[in-house]
């Protein structure tokens, strides 16, 4: 397959995306309809929700609770995972509780949240948890089971403690495919936080969601919620591959 | 720098600068200010952006320009299940919630107790312009979407349907958050709807929508949403429910002695409470005036009763519970003796 040149990786892109909007604009035209928003009404309510100063507290607000959220299912998922790889009595034991966790939706959750956190912070930061730590858990513990037996035949002819084989050759090893796992699960969180916000949380873009369908005709507000989801999850997304960047991870990709 | 230190370094500074930022921007730095402990000392009232609940952003906003503060503090959901949870996990000891609600929790053993009315009438029953329904007997083989099944308008429903021999599954009914449903009438995704008002109003306002009946026509003096406090509360907190049922009572009375009360309180809630068109909640309250009304709001046992019912009938209710388990009407004063609040706007 031919790569791109670096022109077209910004002009196709960009070209679709116009294209996108322009369908998208005639499409609302054609059908007549005065309650879905042109792309323009949405960059008007966007602007709207700058000049209130709304827009960067929705956005702060969203990512202080994704960014928790996800720093917390790291904490969990990665050790977890590491360890549920390694010792397969403990897999045998906890995997088909994880498996039937797993496909639980975030929504379902939500009154358990409530419940349990009351409308605070914690329950919108619960709930992406729980949609992060999964994706996070099962690529650990994969990315352990697939890893080369040479390592270990080498690890053990050097005589490491259990204590020093985690750190210096199974988590190093794994990182790659668990990045991977990380960038699923950070997508997930991102996913999910309009779901999490629907919560009494009075910030937060998912918020601007559902108050823009209180607040009447405003399905402006609504797409322009939906617009700043997707642009910062296009951000996010970039950022994480930075990481592929290094030495300590670019080994595992570079046979692709 | 190497891998670990930049990954860990990034990390650590993110977490500080988002949780920072979101404290300074959100929170209003109520953390640093030592502000949690008095924030966690207010009494806390749910309630949600309808004209049912209006009573309870007056109350506050009155409170705060005549005192510069309010003992409670106003909490506001998106719906009655985010309501109703928040209440059972004792996060807020009052809140105002659909009549037949409560009561279906008081026989679930909910300590719960409804302490005052929200409101009389406010509802309406909405259908497309175009549509051929002009009489509620058309009604027949129609999709309605209603809030919620314990929604009063779905009781409302039931007692118009049974005065017309008719029964309730004659029509399709469908549950909807009342935000949702301008929309699907706008698309004709269903034949009618009903919920509290300004959704209804709405339809009205954008030239969709049309009346096929306003509660009071069907059911006068209906009562869709009450103001309910924890039994805890009462024992505990007497003083503040009564501050709380006096409150109220004055913000109803206030809103129904002259239009430019409406017109103020719709401009205010508007705008920084329920975040809405000003203009849907003027018109809504205004058109006609006796659309919603928020005077005679003290339970009453022949209401509940009817509610009682009604709600038996139609199988939300088991008829477990009465009048004297579920309301509490001690803090309610006699419509003569409730004074309205004497403030008339800004004239700084």
């Amino acid at each position: 397959m031919k790569t791109p040149g670096r022109s077209a990786r910004i002009m196709l892109p960009i070209a679709v995306s116009v294209i996108f909007l322009l369908l998208w604009d005639g499409a609302v035209r054609f059908s007549g309809s005065d309650l879905f928003p042109k792309p323009l009404d949405v960059l008007r309510g966007i602007l709207e929700l700058v000049e209130k100063g709304l827009l960067l507290k929705y956005i702060v607000a969203s990512l202080f609770r994704v960014t928790w959220g996800f720093a917390l299912a790291l904490l969990v998922g990665v050790p977890a995972g590491l360890l549920l790889g390694w010792y397969a009595h403990a897999f045998a034991a906890f995997n088909p509780l994880i498996q039937m966790f797993r496909p639980i939706s975030p929504i379902a959750w939500i009154p358990v949240a409530i419940l349990w956190f009351g409308v605070s912070d914690a329950a919108p930061v619960f709930l992406i948890f729980l949609a992060s730590v999964f994706p996070i858990t099962v690529s650990s513990i994969a990315a352990v089971k697939n890893m080369q037996p040479v390592y270990l035949r080498a690890a053990q002819n050097f005589g490491l403690t259990r204590g020093q084989l985690f750190r210096r050759v199974i988590f190093p090893s794994c990182l790659p495919q668990i990045l991977t796992g990380i960038r699923i699960a950070l997508g997930v969180a991102w996913l999910v936080v309009v779901a999490a916000e629907m919560i009494a949380v009075n910030s937060g873009l998912g918020y601007l969601i559902i108050d823009a369908r209180n607040a009447g005709k405003r399905y402006d507000l609504v797409v322009a919620g939906m617009v700043m989801i997707g642009v910062i999850g296009l951000v996010l997304d970039l950022l994480v591959r930075q990481l592929e960047k290094f030495d300590e991870v670019r080994w595992g990709y570079a046979n692709r | 720098m190497s891998f670990k230190r930049t990954v860990l370094l990034s990390a650590i500074l993110w977490l500080a600068l988002i949780t920072v930022l979101h404290c300074a921007l959100n929170l209003r730095l109520r953390w640093f200010s030592g502000g949690e402990a008095q924030q966690e000392a207010k009494f806390r009232v749910g309630f949600i952006p309808v004209t049912c609940h209006l009573t309870c952003p007056v109350t506050d906003f009155i409170n705060k320009q005549v005192n510069g503060e309010n003992f409670f503090e106003p909490v506001r959901f998106n719906g009655f299940p985010e309501l109703k949870e928040a209440f059972l996990s004792d996060y807020m000891p009052a809140t105002f919630i659909l009549a037949p609600l409560a009561m279906a929790l008081r026989e679930q053993g909910v300590p719960i107790k409804i302490v005052y009315l929200g409101h009389r009438d406010g509802t309406a029953m909405m259908v497309h312009k175009d549509s051929r329904i002009f009489r509620i007997e058309d009604l027949k083989g129609k999709t309605v979407a209603v809030p919620n099944r314990y929604s009063n308008q779905r009781l409302l429903l039931f007692k118009a349907f049974k005065e017309r021999g008719m029964k309730i599954t004659d029509v399709n009914l469908i549950e909807m958050p009342p935000p949702d449903m301008p929309a699907a009438l706008y698309a004709k995704a269903v034949d009618a709807i009903t919920s509290g008002e300004p959704f209804m109003g709405q339809t009205e306002l954008d030239g969709y929508g049309r009346i096929l009946y306003l509660t009071k026509d069907v059911w006068p003096n209906f009562i869709s949403c009450v103001l309910a406090v924890n039994e805890s509360a009462i024992k505990n907190d007497r003083e503040k429910v009564q501050r709380l049922v006096d409150g109220i009572a004055s913000s109803g009375k206030w809103l129904d002695q002259k239009m430019d009360h409406r017109l103020l309180a719709a401009d205010f809630v508007a705008k920084q409470y329920y975040n809405q068109d000003p203009r849907l909640l003027s018109f809504v309250l205004s058109k006609p005036p006796d659309r919603v009304k928020y005077t005679n709001l003290l339970p009453l046992k022949k209401d509940f009763e009817e509610i009682e019912r009604l709600g038996v009938e139609s199988g939300i209710l088991q008829g477990k519970v009465h009048f004297e388990d579920y309301a509490d009407p001690s803090f309610a004063k006699d419509e003569a003796t409730v004074q309205a609040h004497r403030w008339e706007g800004e004239k700084k």
